[in-house]
């Protein structure tokens, strides 16, 4: 199989719109039925991405899953059908699935914003803004890249520190250890502030703040994505206007029944994985024609 | 229009149309509508603290020194590898918005929040993140800016710092961020859930403002210094 994810390369605007609405309508809507497709479309695409990492990350999601369906009846009594008493208080079937589709909500969330982590990498939320929020964006940019080297200059200085005898270790004192980490924090922030001193003399020399920037990533919607935009647009609006996203659980369970919307919403959702599939449907038929 | 005027009518703008109709529009809704209701208001409230920044169009320098520090607060948990669940961020924090002012201090607080989570993955979390380590920062700013280097030669100085800073991740900052969890795992909203939550979250909160509380109790002074340095001989974010 292919191994390339088309929708990661997908113009940032795509796929920024795309998450943003996922995860929005994710929280949102609590028809068992939508929440159900969206963490299937979320653990399908976050497999494809990830592969093996799925697994870890529903090993690690399924204790928080249980305990947020399983608190949430205990706060919420309201319900029909009385399943047991504890310390009092009904514990419903009702309030007992609300917390389910709370859990299907939550999981679904966290895995849209896994796959999101991948996708979107900072430099692409930054293409994407860069023109809106100059300064800002161009801070998030520096801070990303400080902060893989303000780890390096840090471990360089518990080295060096180590190197002379004052290096920690299990055995210390807390005491010891607060002061040994205070003192090396303390070192880098030295360091650093230097450092940012002459990176900002060295952009005011190349004429920071004079004219528009560039980005790295510079590249406009191509035919494609714009019919991409369009169709994912397109499913949105279907879905917003054939509704049918109501459920209620209390004081019985009564959901809309599932129509033309619930079917645009699933198609919403499966956009990069469809666009995958077909990605290695024509990667095999590349081969075959070799 | 100067600047200043500028911020300030986008600001009032913000906090009293924008934040009303999310909140009305959000109470006629039905639906789990109050985890995205919450979350746009944490959002709107943030805005005006940006559109400042982005007005003032800040100096190459100053640019540089609130990356820098923004980076150093999101990884200043590495030098404390052999203390578990030792976290100097908003001790960080408030030592910027102390020396900088509390608008410095609050993006500060947020671009660290936002940029660490590009490593430790977003979440819906983080915008309510982004602003209880802002709001820890704009504190400090709000409270200590102006009168600061006056105390500063007082010996009670860094217990007083200490203590506040202990006081409002305590009561601020770290309930703050039990709400959000609040918001995203009930089913319903209701005052038994939230005192749960909150409570939950109690002892993180202690140790998280204990840590806070030596970091300003040890680093305050110094780093202070470092920064008041770079105020004067730099002019970088002068009053």
């Amino acid at each position: 199989m292919a191994k390339r994810d088309p929708f990661s390369e997908y113009h940032p605007l795509v796929c920024f719109l795309f998450f943003l609405t996922v995860i929005l309508m994710g929280t949102v809507v609590r028809h068992p039925a939508y929440v159900l497709a969206g963490c299937v479309a979320s653990g399908w695409y976050y497999g494809l991405l990830k592969g093996r990492g799925l697994l870890t990350m529903l090993l690690r999601l399924l204790p928080l899953l249980l305990l947020v369906s399983l608190l949430n009846p205990l706060f919420n009594p309201r319900g029909e059908h009385v399943l047991l008493r504890i310390f009092g208080r009904a514990f419903t079937w009702e309030s007992l699935c609300f917390g389910f589709v709370t859990a299907g909500s939550f999981a679904q969330t966290i895995l849209w914003f896994g796959c999101y982590n991948t996708v979107l990498t900072g430099d692409k939320f930054t293409s994407l803004f860069g023109n809106l929020i100059p300064a800002l964006s161009l801070l998030l940019v520096m801070v990303l890249r400080m902060m893989g080297e303000q780890t390096r200059k840090l471990k360089q200085i518990l080295h060096a520190r180590s190197g002379i005898g004052k290096g920690i270790t299990e055995q210390n004192s807390r005491r010891e250890k607060l002061l040994h980490g205070m003192t090396a924090l303390s070192a880098l922030t030295d360091r650093a502030l230097e450092g940012s001193i002459v990176t900002g003399n060295s952009m005011k020399a190349r004429g920071y703040g004079c004219g528009r920037r560039t980005n790295f990533h510079s590249r406009r919607l191509r035919v494609g994505e714009w019919l991409c935009l369009l169709l994912f647009l397109f499913l949105l609006a279907l879905t917003l206007c054939l509704g049918g996203m109501e459920a209620e659980f209390e004081p019985v369970i009564r959901t809309d029944p599932l129509g033309l919307g619930f079917l645009a919403y699933c198609g919403l959702l499966g956009v990069p994985i469809v666009l995958r599939i077909k990605e290695s449907i024509l990667w095999h038929i590349l081969k075959y024609g070799i | 229009m100067s600047n200043r005027k500028r911020s300030a009518l986008f600001t009032l703008l913000c906090l009293c149309i924008l934040i009303p109709t999310t909140l009305i529009l959000g109470s006629r809704l039905k639906g789990r509508w109050y985890y995205l209701t919450s979350t746009l208001i944490v959002v709107e409230a943030m805005i005006p603290f940006f559109y400042a920044f982005e007005i003032r169009k800040p100096k190459a320098g100053e640019l540089v020194t609130v990356a820098v520090l923004a980076a150093l607060a999101a990884v200043s948990r590495g030098a404390f590898a052999f203390l578990p669940h030792f976290k100097p961020v908003v001790g960080i924090i408030m030592i910027v918005g102390i020396a900088f002012g509390g608008e410095v201090g609050f993006l500060t607080g947020a671009i660290a929040a936002f940029a660490s989570n590009f490593f430790f993955g977003q979440g819906p979390f983080t915008p309510w993140q982004m602003m209880s380590y802002g709001m820890g920062g704009f504190l400090a700013g709000a409270v200590f800016h102006r009168s600061w280097e006056k105390w500063e030669k007082k010996k009670l100085f860094p217990v007083a710092l200490g203590s506040f800073g202990f006081l409002s991740v305590l009561l601020l900052v770290g309930p703050l961020l039990d709400i959000c969890s609040l918001f995203t795992m009930s089913s319903t909203l209701s005052w038994d859930f939230a005192i749960a939550c909150l409570s939950s979250g109690f002892f993180v909160n202690l140790t998280h403002s204990l840590s806070t509380l030596l970091t300003l109790l040890l680093l305050g002074k110094p780093l202070l210094a470092k920064l008041k340095r770079l105020q004067s001989k730099y002019g970088i974010w002068e009053r």
